[in-house]
């Protein structure tokens, strides 16, 4: 194990963190109170030595994401969440206009369902002369495959790697159908993926974060809870600290990804929740990772477990 | 696949009644301009125009410029008058068309 945390912790008051200035000393009243005493309006805040990257993976990084676990009980308390934090998220599709909203459900005007289209044409055609259509296994589609997104990401028991669902898709692609992977963010893959998601809409998510899967949900949450880029903000501030709070024109939610594949305003076009995530990460001034890089993976897993419970909404429709 | 649609009406409609036809299009309306890498501009590439005929006659027109969106969406009704075939069809920079049918049956 690491070094002993700090017993006091510096918070900000929750005005100070709007201002967008998480470098301004706390407010002097507040400094030194330790952060389990309810009944403080603030977002925890950790002083600089938890804030130090290469702590945050193994042993180190599981204690101070525990540290800030405990740190984060009584905010959100205070938001008025009962319970742990995992229940009463909220789906981002709550934080659309009721006109993007009714876009999303809306097949004949959800253009996402364009993807879903080609991914069912994708799925029954052979990829080659000798080869096989993603079909000729997994039959019956409706039935076989429904539900299968709300495991996703998880551990491939073969090789031990954590796998999500553009994942799985190439993995199948390359080893059972013999054929080139389509690569990430490609319109294959992408249609492929929306069409396999779109076929658990409605089904809670439902991840599993024990055993073989435990290493990559913790490296995960330590990720959420790292405050990284040159903004030095976390996941967790926005994500769990300022939900419903404006950020530019846009409301910021809890930041599930149960939407993805979605189709983005901003993009016009689909894209994965690993495109999205380079974005976020571009937006605090962090280094954006590839697309399918372990650590958006672990990241992915951590989100759809912290989401779980809530409904796959893929493919949807987001600003 | 960059071009599909998906358009939406009701199949039977009575005589004299109002209509609702709703066209979603798929495709990715490049407006050019982009440096190609090699000195010169990526050309403007988009559907300029969606025309729909109804049993021969044309009913309605859209131009399409710049400044619409990817993946285009548009509603417009008309009334059935006889039954007969509604035929839409894009043109697209370059001279390309897509055609696509869907049939109205009058009662």
């Amino acid at each position: 194990m690491g070094r002993k945390p700090p017993f006091t912790t510096t918070r900000v008051s929750s005005r100070t963190q709007r201002s967008g200035d998480p470098g301004s000393s706390p407010e002097p009243f507040l400094a030194g109170v330790p952060a389990w005493i309810p009944g403080l309006p603030a977002v925890a805040r950790d002083d600089a030595r938890v804030d130090d990257t290469s702590k945050s993976v193994g042993l180190g990084g599981c204690f101070s994401a525990l540290r800030t676990t405990l740190r984060l009980v009584p905010v959100v308390a205070i938001v008025g969440l009962a319970g742990p934090a995992t229940a009463q998220l909220r789906s981002g599709t709550e934080f659309l206009s009721p006109e993007m909203q009714r876009q999303q459900a809306d097949e004949t005007r959800n253009p996402a369902f364009f993807w879903v289209e080609q991914g069912r044409e994708l799925f029954s055609r052979k990829p080659g002369a000798n080869g096989q259509a993603c079909v000729s296994c997994h039959a019956e589609p409706q039935q076989s495959l429904r539900g299968a997104a709300t495991r996703y990401p998880q551990v491939d028991a073969a090789s031990g790697k954590l796998l999500n669902l553009e994942g799985r898709i190439e993995q199948c692609r390359v080893e059972r159908q013999g054929q080139p992977a389509f690569g990430y963010e490609t319109p294959e893959l992408l249609s492929l993926t929306a069409y396999a998601a779109s076929l658990s809409r409605g089904l809670p998510l439902d991840v599993r974060t024990d055993g073989a899967a435990k290493p990559f949900y913790e490296a995960g949450r330590a990720m959420f809870e790292r405050r990284q880029g040159q903004l030095n903000l976390s996941c967790a501030q926005c994500h769990d600290g300022l939900v419903g709070q404006k950020l530019r024109g846009d409301t910021i939610s809890y930041g599930v990804g149960t939407a993805f594949p979605a189709y983005r305003l901003e993009w016009n076009d689909v894209g994965s929740l690993h495109r999205r995530l380079r974005a976020c990460s571009l937006g605090v001034r962090a280094t954006q990772f590839d697309y399918g890089a372990p650590e958006y993976l672990a990241l992915e897993l951590f989100l759809a477990a912290r989401g779980r419970g809530l409904p796959i909404e893929a493919p949807g429709i987001r600003r | 696949m960059s071009f599909n649609a998906r358009i939406t009406m009701p199949a039977e409609a009575r005589a004299g009644e109002i209509v609702e036809i709703r066209v979603l299009t798929r495709h990715p309306m490049d407006r050019g301009g982009q440096s190609d890498g090699k000195g010169g501009t990526v050309p403007r590439k988009i559907l300029n125009r969606l025309t729909v005929t109804y049993a021969g006659e044309p009913i309605f027109r859209f131009d399409m410029h710049t400044g619409v969106s990817a993946n285009p969406f548009v509603s417009f009704t008309t009334r059935a008058v006889a039954t007969g075939d509604l035929l839409f069809e894009w043109r697209e920079d370059g001279g390309a068309t897509f055609t696509r049918t869907a049939r109205l049956t009058v009662t």
